[in-house]
């Protein structure tokens, strides 16, 4: 089981289930003992009632008035039952409500004890007995042994249960779907900061949020320090990496510019020849391996939305200064709303190698178009008036470092950087003819980062 | 056309530098930013190659305090970081065009002239007016179609005018330009050079390509022809 609040109500409701039930049982075995301890107080008096109502008659034998105090023994098939035997288990009186009924026999107890039982009827109704036997002084002195019995239909008191068990069960159920519900608000409550918690690291994923704020319960504060912590060390590695593959570019360029230049001061020499090709195989290698992407570094951490019109802007004035002999036509077509989230580094890498291959190539015009795509990625179309690539070059172009004209160097590293960075985007570059008749390189990304 | 390299290795820094005088340029040199910054700000330059990578004051910052104090001369700048990211800020802080470490020699040089050229209002690299054409790229002045032979500094005096052509040019402001900093200078030598010029460029005296203006220097004359711009 995956959530935290249905595991809790499972449990909630099976200790519930557990508790009320038991509860439920104790209840209802007090309750019938006590209904049971009261019938037989009832019975205990209807015996009693008799036993004063008992008379010996003339013949020494042992009568009862037909009006007894309780009117239910003289009315029939009232339930109240009441019967007097003799020595032998002869019937020498039985109250006027037995009238086609037939008590079962029992055993009679022994002189002076009174014996509770539990009787069925022929017709099935259950009936509370008591017998006492007692030894009647007769008139004449004799000590005759006689046997009293009550008997009491167990109709009411078992009517009287299933009415307490319902209500009973009533009540709990009430309670326990109370206590679930209020649970379930609590948990509600309870898991909000929890709730909180995964949409604001969702939104560091996306860049819109830099680490987990601080008002959460005492109980998380350890968390979500620690989350800031790591995500905080995750960025800060990153960026050292960034900065030591920077400063390795730095520290190894420049010595390489430095053989470069002393080759060039003796054109004719063999052996600056052969340095040249390794300077020249040097460079590429640096160059392509510490232009890959920055999402590749980052992993989705800390990564923010690059306001990618202003940047766009940025880099067209800059475009504008490096090709003022030509000064091509840069057409910008931002569609409103488009952001990308990921490293700005990255996008001005896409942007800025295709658009200065487009100035390149270019006649006299280059056009941008930068909108959403499918999902939360984006699509980006840079399309000039140049010459165009032949279709089955397009596809080699892409690959690394390989450039169709050496007369514009690092042409074929360019877009084999963008190809990179769009992979780490999950997306893809397609290069085809334009409409204004030369090339026209599409990059899509399918999201915004690489987490 | 006096140049300004700051680079702060030297090996690099010399290099250039040869390669740059051996074409012609006067070349000041300064290994880092805050010396950089003082020839900047203090010394005549008509084009500056800064790196990027310089200790005391890095380039961009030494690129925006040039440019805050009104330097309008074009800025090269080297850069060993190839990303995007720190070409536009180059170009935002006020430079105007890049080459990559580690760069050829002849992609520096192609730059310099063409920001050199640029910033004379020419657009082509060839600078033509009237009968006079001068080819900046092989170094080369014709008139009317013939290649006058040139000596170096002679190369230099002209290519100088004939950029801010129209505009008059300092005796002071040519001896500052064409000789290094700490060469012995003598202004008899300009009159000599630019003497010359006209000899070689006008024997006859027909076009007068060079004006003397009395007191206040000299001036490229000739009305620059407008189909290479």
């Amino acid at each position: 089981m995956k959530s935290l609040s249905a595991r809790l109500l499972l449990s909630v409701s099976l200790l519930l289930l557990v508790f009320f039930g038991a509860t439920i049982v104790v209840l209802d075995i007090a309750f019938r003992k006590t209904g049971e301890q009261a019938q037989r107080h009832i019975l205990d008096g209807h015996l009693m009632s008799l036993l004063a109502a008992a008379d010996p008659n003339d013949d020494d034998v042992l009568q009862l008035p037909p009006d007894l105090p309780e009117p239910r023994f003289g009315n029939p098939g009232s339930g109240l039952y009441g019967e007097l035997r003799d020595v032998r288990g002869n019937t020498i009186w039985r109250s006027r409500s037995m009238l086609g009924v037939d008590l079962p026999r029992t055993e009679p107890p022994t002189q002076g004890a009174s014996h509770y039982a539990e009787v069925t009827l022929e017709d099935g109704t259950e009936l509370m007995s008591l017998s006492l036997s007692v030894a009647w002084e007769m008139p004449d002195g004799d000590l005759e042994p006689h046997t009293f019995s009550v008997a009491e239909s167990l109709d009411a008191y078992y009517a009287q249960i299933a009415t307490f068990r319902r209500q009973l069960l009533g009540w709990f159920t009430a309670v326990a779907i109370v206590m679930l519900f209020s649970i379930s608000l609590v948990m509600r409550s309870l898991l909000q900061p929890l709730r909180q918690i995964e949409r604001e690291i969702t939104e560091i994923e996306e860049g819109r949020r830099q680490a987990l704020s601080a008002n959460l319960p005492s109980e998380l504060q350890g968390v979500t320090r620690n989350v800031n912590l790591l995500i905080g060390n995750e960025r800060a590695r990153s960026e050292r990496y960034m900065h030591t593959l920077d400063n390795l570019a730095h520290s190894l360029k420049t010595p390489l510019a430095a053989v470069r230049s002393v080759i060039a001061e003796h054109p004719q020499s063999e052996l600056g020849k052969r340095v040249e090709t390794q300077v020249d195989r040097m460079n590429d290698i640096v160059r392509y391996q510490l232009r890959k992407p920055a999402s590749y570094v980052a992993e989705g951490f800390g990564l923010t939305s690059v306001a990618v019109e202003k940047e766009l802007r940025r880099l067209v004035e800059g475009l504008a200064k490096v090709y003022k002999d030509k000064s091509p036509d840069i057409v910008l077509n931002v569609a409103r709303g488009v952001v990308f989230r990921g490293d700005r580094g990255d996008f001005l890498e896409l942007a800025g190698n295709l658009l200065d291959n487009a100035c390149k190539w270019c006649q006299s015009r280059v056009e941008l178009h930068l909108r959403s795509a499918a999902g939360s990625g984006f699509e980006l179309v840079v399309a000039d008036d140049g010459p165009g690539i032949a279709e089955d070059l397009a596809g080699i172009l892409l690959e690394r470092g390989i450039r169709l004209d050496e007369s514009a160097p690092g042409h074929g590293i360019g877009l084999a950087v963008v190809r990179d960075i769009a992979a780490s985007y999950g997306g893809e570059v397609r290069i085809g003819r334009s409409a204004l008749g030369g090339t026209e390189v599409t990059v899509t990304t399918a999201r915004q980062s690489s987490a | 056309m006096r140049l300004l390299v700051i680079e702060d290795d030297e090996t690099l820094r010399e290099s250039l530098c040869r390669q740059l005088s051996e074409q012609g340029f006067g070349v000041e040199r300064a290994g880092d930013g805050r010396e950089g910054l003082y020839y900047a700000l203090e010394y005549p330059v008509d084009l500056a190659i800064v790196d990027l990578g310089l200790p005391e004051v890095s380039g961009l910052d030494l690129i925006r305090q040039v440019r805050e104090k009104g330097k309008t001369w074009p800025i090269l700048v080297l850069t060993a970081r190839d990303r995007w990211q720190d070409k536009v800020d180059g170009l935002a802080a006020g430079a105007d065009d890049y080459v990559v470490k580690p760069f050829h020699f002849e992609e520096v040089l192609a730059r310099v002239n063409a920001l050199l050229r640029r910033s004379g209002g020419w657009a082509s690299p060839t600078l033509s007016a009237g009968p006079v054409s001068l080819d900046t790229t092989r170094q080369e002045l014709s008139v009317e179609g013939q290649v006058v032979e040139l000596t170096g500094f002679e190369y230099r005096i002209i290519e100088h005018l004939m950029m801010r052509a129209g505009e008059v040019i300092s005796k002071a402001e040519l001896t500052d330009r064409l000789y290094d900093q700490d060469f012995e200078r003598d202004s008899n030598v300009i009159e000599v050079f630019i003497g010359r010029l006209r000899k070689k460029m006008d024997p006859e005296n027909r076009i007068k390509p060079i004006e003397t203006l009395r007191g206040r220097g000299y001036r490229f004359a000739l009305e620059r022809n407008q189909s290479g711009q």
